[in-house]
């Protein structure tokens, strides 16, 4: 019985609030009930009033009636607070497993303000008063749990301003999904394909390049950076740096870990493309059906854990309309706007 | 960015701008209690309080868990000692305080705010029941303002300028809702108490008491508080007419006057405050009681009870069916002499009782009682020589009189000559009694004072006063005043007059503006201000059922309790309503263009051509001529309406109404479009 009304309630909240990234708060998607302290606070004038019908005592009557117009004038004040606000995922975040993504949400002051605005996913609370006129970003902190995209279902924003006898609230539903990214785990990679698709380019890209930066091998180098010829004549592990990276780019490779399982492969990229990441070497990522050509740069580095982060990963898709004026929605009957 | 303080605070305590507002408020809503509750109560509070408030700043160390059950096991302990089993309305208020006392120590999260909040809003309400005046009011209400302000600044503390602070948000909403206090309070039904609530009061307050020694009515003397005040419909009796009877003390028991036998005991009623309805007839008056915590109600001589809270009883005297524990309004009506047991005479057993006295004792009153018995034959002329010796010989009325431990009548009447109205009147029953005449002391009011602009009476302690009545055959009960012989300017100006010489009026009530008669500014602002206490207390305080019912009958249709409910529910539903409209949000409201548009919208909702996302009212427009051909013109007409409106070019009223008129027609074509036979293309769809 319970679960039916539960999920009749989630979904006419479904109905009311649908997935946007964007949302103004208005009467529409505005709730309000009292708080806890707020049902004690109408015992406590229920008791009051008693008082004052027992003692005919026409200052109770008063007291009572100022605190209870003062808790429906609070009422409004609670709902003012919120309503104007607009609500916009700015950035849905990326980040590793077990860690948290942060998702920010600008939140946009309507006329009057909104004083100690709450947005809560979960149990991760972040609170913040947005002034008339300003905007304020609340990085929300999302669980991550297991890699692929992360889309938080209902994020709460709420209000108790001025008393916390009420409490006012929305959601927002995002559309854009946080990535969560493979968890980077050290690996071998097989053969010689990490460093290329096949054994010409190999050749040639050593050769090709007569500026290298000759110093001697250290812990964590490369083996196909070892010259194994000067090795073989000298004894002398020397690395060649080749000067201007981008003409030797490194290739990541989705099929250079035969025989580990998918997740694992993810895993073993995610820690090379750290690897190249924080070596300041470009790199380029192969992964079935999809091709990074090779770059470096904080943002090349995050679309390559991106694409590892989704990789066969269904983008998620709401399972009801999308809100009227959002561009982002699909037109499922076909005709083509013109 | 931070964590949300409600959380956090659980850990790290509330915030110390709250807290201090919390402070305040207790300081200030405990400042009307401070006369009932005991002076190791008000310091611990302060100590406990404080305590909190150094541990706030860092300053002192909050106390462990074993110093807290100590301090609490400690305060319980003196507090038990101090109350000693009785239960009064003084032990119940200490109780209150104590817990709001010790609750400082265990103050550390939001929710301990909260309860804070709640007992000392309740705290709020029980000052109301003790202190009604306008002074004491403004106090209570601005400790519970600061507790509005508190309870914000726990929910938003370190608000940034740019939101209203606390005090100004909270100053704006009581401007908003006032109307509706105000209308709630004159409408909301005022039902009679649903049960009887005892206030047993343990502490003895000013006024008369129900013994009199010599010398008790004296210390009355010395204080100017208010005992009640009267309107009277018709002329104010003048001051020597103004006797005010409360009760009756007949019993002599050594050199105390008691009340008699044969008071019975009655059950308190329900509390009832009505004080009659209906303007004043010119025979009537109205009296505003202050607290006696006594069920007697003053009355002049000649009174007939009017209202329903007093009932008549034996010896003209009049009774509250419940004790006077807040202020009690009532009304008189001035019936004239009424017969008085006329020609009964006095029952033997009543002879018996009103002559009674003690075994032994000023043998030389009783010496001259017996030779005024046997000079006079009637009663009458026992009162008269009685009156002619206090008038004659030179009796002294003061407000020093000297200690007169043993045979007070003997010292007062032959050695020291000098006394007060208790003094007199004690003397006066005592030697009528033993002459055999029938007497009996009355203990009251005497005359009172006209308020700001004459239009009521105030009567203060200090009029307080004790004269005695005889029973003369054929006449009845009559009222004889050894002090109208003795002192005439105290019956026919007051107490201020009498100690002119003296100087002894108010003594040593140095902050009494009545002690400065004659400074004329001081006086007038003092009566100002009890002129508009008076009509605080009779307008607002006093405003109750009856006083209800009477404004509600002057009202067309004349409602009663029933329409009153309706018509609260009515006030409410209304202030609702007119909040909801302001809840809308300000576009729907302000740009029509933006409704009509809407309404076109719904009108194409209705006709199963919905509106996509992020479609343009032109390529509507395109999708309803395809599907709809008939409106084809029209929708394509008021697309460009609205474009115009919204991207430029000139508009004007006339535009508005073309778009009115378009949908008009809009809807008309479209719903004979449905008539025809759909095309196939749409159907498809």
């Amino acid at each position: 019985m319970g679960q039916f009304f539960r999920r009749r309630w989630r979904k006419w909240i479904n109905q009311r609030i649908p997935r946007s990234d964007h949302r103004v708060l208005s009467q529409k998607n505005i709730f309000i009930v009292p708080t806890g302290a707020g049902l004690v606070f109408l015992v406590l004038l229920l008791v009051m009033l008693m008082t004052g019908i027992n003692y005919q005592n026409s200052l109770i009557y008063l007291l009572t009636f100022l605190l209870g117009t003062l808790f429906v004038a609070a009422m409004h004040q609670t709902h003012g607070n919120l309503a104007g606000l607009e609500l916009t995922v700015v950035a849905a975040g990326a980040g590793f497993p077990a860690s948290t993504v942060p998702m920010t949400i600008r939140a946009q002051a309507g006329p009057r303000g909104t004083a100690s605005l709450r947005i809560a996913f979960q149990d991760q609370v972040v609170e913040q008063h947005v002034e008339p006129g300003q905007s304020v970003d609340f990085r929300l902190p999302l669980q991550a749990r297991r890699r692929g995209y992360l889309l938080p279902g209902r994020i709460r924003v709420e209000t108790r301003f001025p008393f916390g006898l009420l409490k006012a609230w929305s959601w927002i539903r995002p559309v854009t999904a946080a990535v969560v990214y493979p968890r980077p785990i050290e690996g071998q990679a097989q053969g010689s394909t990490v460093a290329g698709g096949n054994a010409e380019e190999q050749q040639r890209t050593p050769q090709g390049n007569d500026h290298a930066d000759l110093r001697p091998w250290r812990e964590g180098d490369l083996s196909q950076r070892v010259l194994w010829k000067r090795f073989v004549r000298s004894g002398d592990l020397v690395v060649a740096d080749w000067e201007g990276e981008q003409g030797d780019p490194q290739w990541l490779d989705y099929d250079a870990y035969p025989g580990a399982d998918r997740e694992m492969r993810l895993s073993f990229l995610a820690r090379s493309v750290l690897d190249r990441a924080s070596a300041q070497v470009p790199f380029g990522l192969r992964l079935p059906g999809d091709v990074i050509e090779p770059d470096q740069g904080p943002l090349h580095v995050e679309r390559c854990l991106k694409a590892l982060g989704v990789f066969g990963e269904v983008r998620p898709r709401s399972d009801e309309p999308l809100a009227h004026g959002n561009r982002a929605g699909t037109d499922p009957s076909g005709e083509a706007a013109v | 960015m931070k964590l949300a303080h409600h959380e956090a605070a659980e850990h790290t305590g509330l915030p110390s701008k709250s807290l201090g507002w919390l402070l305040a408020s207790f300081a200030v809503l405990i400042v009307p209690q401070w006369d009932r509750l005991p002076w190791w109560l008000l310091g611990a509070c302060a100590v406990l309080a404080g305590w909190r408030w150094l541990a706030q700043t860092g300053r002192l160390r909050s106390p462990g868990k074993w110093l807290r059950s100590g301090v609490m096991l400690g305060m319980v302990v003196i507090y038990i000692l101090t109350v000693d089993g009785r239960f009064t309305v003084e032990t119940a208020a200490s109780f209150f305080v104590l817990s709001v006392g010790l609750k400082w120590l265990e103050t550390r999260s939001i929710r301990d705010f909260y309860v804070l909040f709640f007992i000392l809003v309740y705290l709020a309400t029980v000052n109301f029941l003790f202190h009604q005046d306008i002074l004491w009011s403004l106090v209570t209400l601005s400790g519970v303002a600061l507790l509005l302000v508190g309870l914000q600044s726990v929910n938003a503390p370190d608000l940034p300028p740019a939101f209203r602070s606390g005090w100004r948000r909270l100053g704006l909403t009581l401007l908003k809702v006032l109307p509706v206090v105000a209308l709630l309070f004159v409408f909301f039904p005022r039902m009679a108490p649903l049960w009887s609530v005892p206030m047993v009061s343990g502490e003895a307050r000013t006024g008369l008491s129900d013994t009199m020694t010599p010398g008790d009515i004296s210390s009355l003397a010395r204080s100017d508080e208010t005992a009640f005040r009267a309107t009277f419909g018709g002329a104010m009796p003048p001051h020597a007419e103004r006797y005010w009877r409360g009760l009756i003390l007949d019993r002599l028991d050594g050199e105390t006057w008691r009340q008699g036998w044969g008071q019975s005991f009655r059950r308190p009623g329900k509390v009832a405050v009505d004080g009659g309805v209906g303007p004043l007839q010119p025979d009537e008056y109205d009296v505003l009681l202050e607290p006696t915590d006594q069920d007697w109600a003053f009355a002049l001589d000649g009174s007939a009870a009017v209202s329903d809270n007093v009932v008549p009883v034996d010896n003209n005297l009049f009774r509250f069916r419940r004790p006077a524990d807040t202020t009690v309004r009532y009304r008189m009506a001035l019936v004239g002499d009424l017969p008085q047991q006329e020609g009964g005479g006095l029952s033997a057993q009543e002879q018996q009782r009103y002559l009674q006295l003690p075994v032994s004792g000023n043998p030389r009153a009783r010496e001259l009682a017996e030779s005024l018995r046997e000079q006079a034959g009637r009663p009458a002329d026992v009162v008269n020589a009685i009156r002619a010796r206090f008038h004659q010989q030179p009796y002294r009325y003061t407000l020093r009189p000297p200690a007169m431990p043993d045979n007070g009548v003997d010292a007062l009447l032959f050695e020291y000559r000098e006394g007060f109205c208790a003094h007199y009147a004690g003397a006066a029953a005592f030697l009528l009694r033993a002459a055999g005449v029938p007497a009996r002391i009355v203990a009251g009011y005497q005359g009172g004072e006209p308020g700001a602009g004459g239009e009521y009476l105030i009567v203060r302690q200090y009029d307080a006063h004790a004269w005695v009545e005889v029973w003369l055959p054929g006449h009845g009960w009559s009222r004889f005043d050894p002090t109208a012989a003795i002192a005439p300017e105290r019956i026919e100006s007051g107490l201020r007059e009498a100690m002119r010489e003296e100087g002894s009026f108010l003594e040593g009530n140095w902050a009494s503006p009545r002690r400065y008669g004659d400074m004329a500014a001081l006086q007038w602002v003092s009566l100002q201000m009890d002129r508009l206490n008076y009509q605080w207390q009779r307008w607002v305080v006093g405003y109750q059922g009856q006083s209800q019912m009477n404004l509600m009958s002057r009202l067309p249709g004349n409602p009663g309790l029933q329409e009153l409910g309706y018509m609260t529910a009515g006030i409410l539903a209304i202030g609702l309503l007119v909040a909801g409209i302001r809840l809308r949000p300000a576009i729907e409201r302000k740009d029509p263009y933006r409704r009509i548009l809407e309404r076109w919208y719904r009108l194409c909702q209705r006709e199963s051509i919905p509106v996509r996302n992020g479609e343009t009212p032109a390529q509507l427009a395109r999708r309803i001529a395809r599907c709809r051909p008939d409106a084809a013109a029209s929708a394509s007409a008021f697309a460009g309406t609205i474009n115009r409106y919204y991207y430029g070019g000139r508009t004007g009223p006339a535009d508005y109404a073309r778009l009115r008129r378009l949908l008009g027609t809009m809807k008309k074509q479209m719903a004979n479009g449905r008539k025809t036979p759909t095309p196939e293309r749409y159907a498809r769809e």
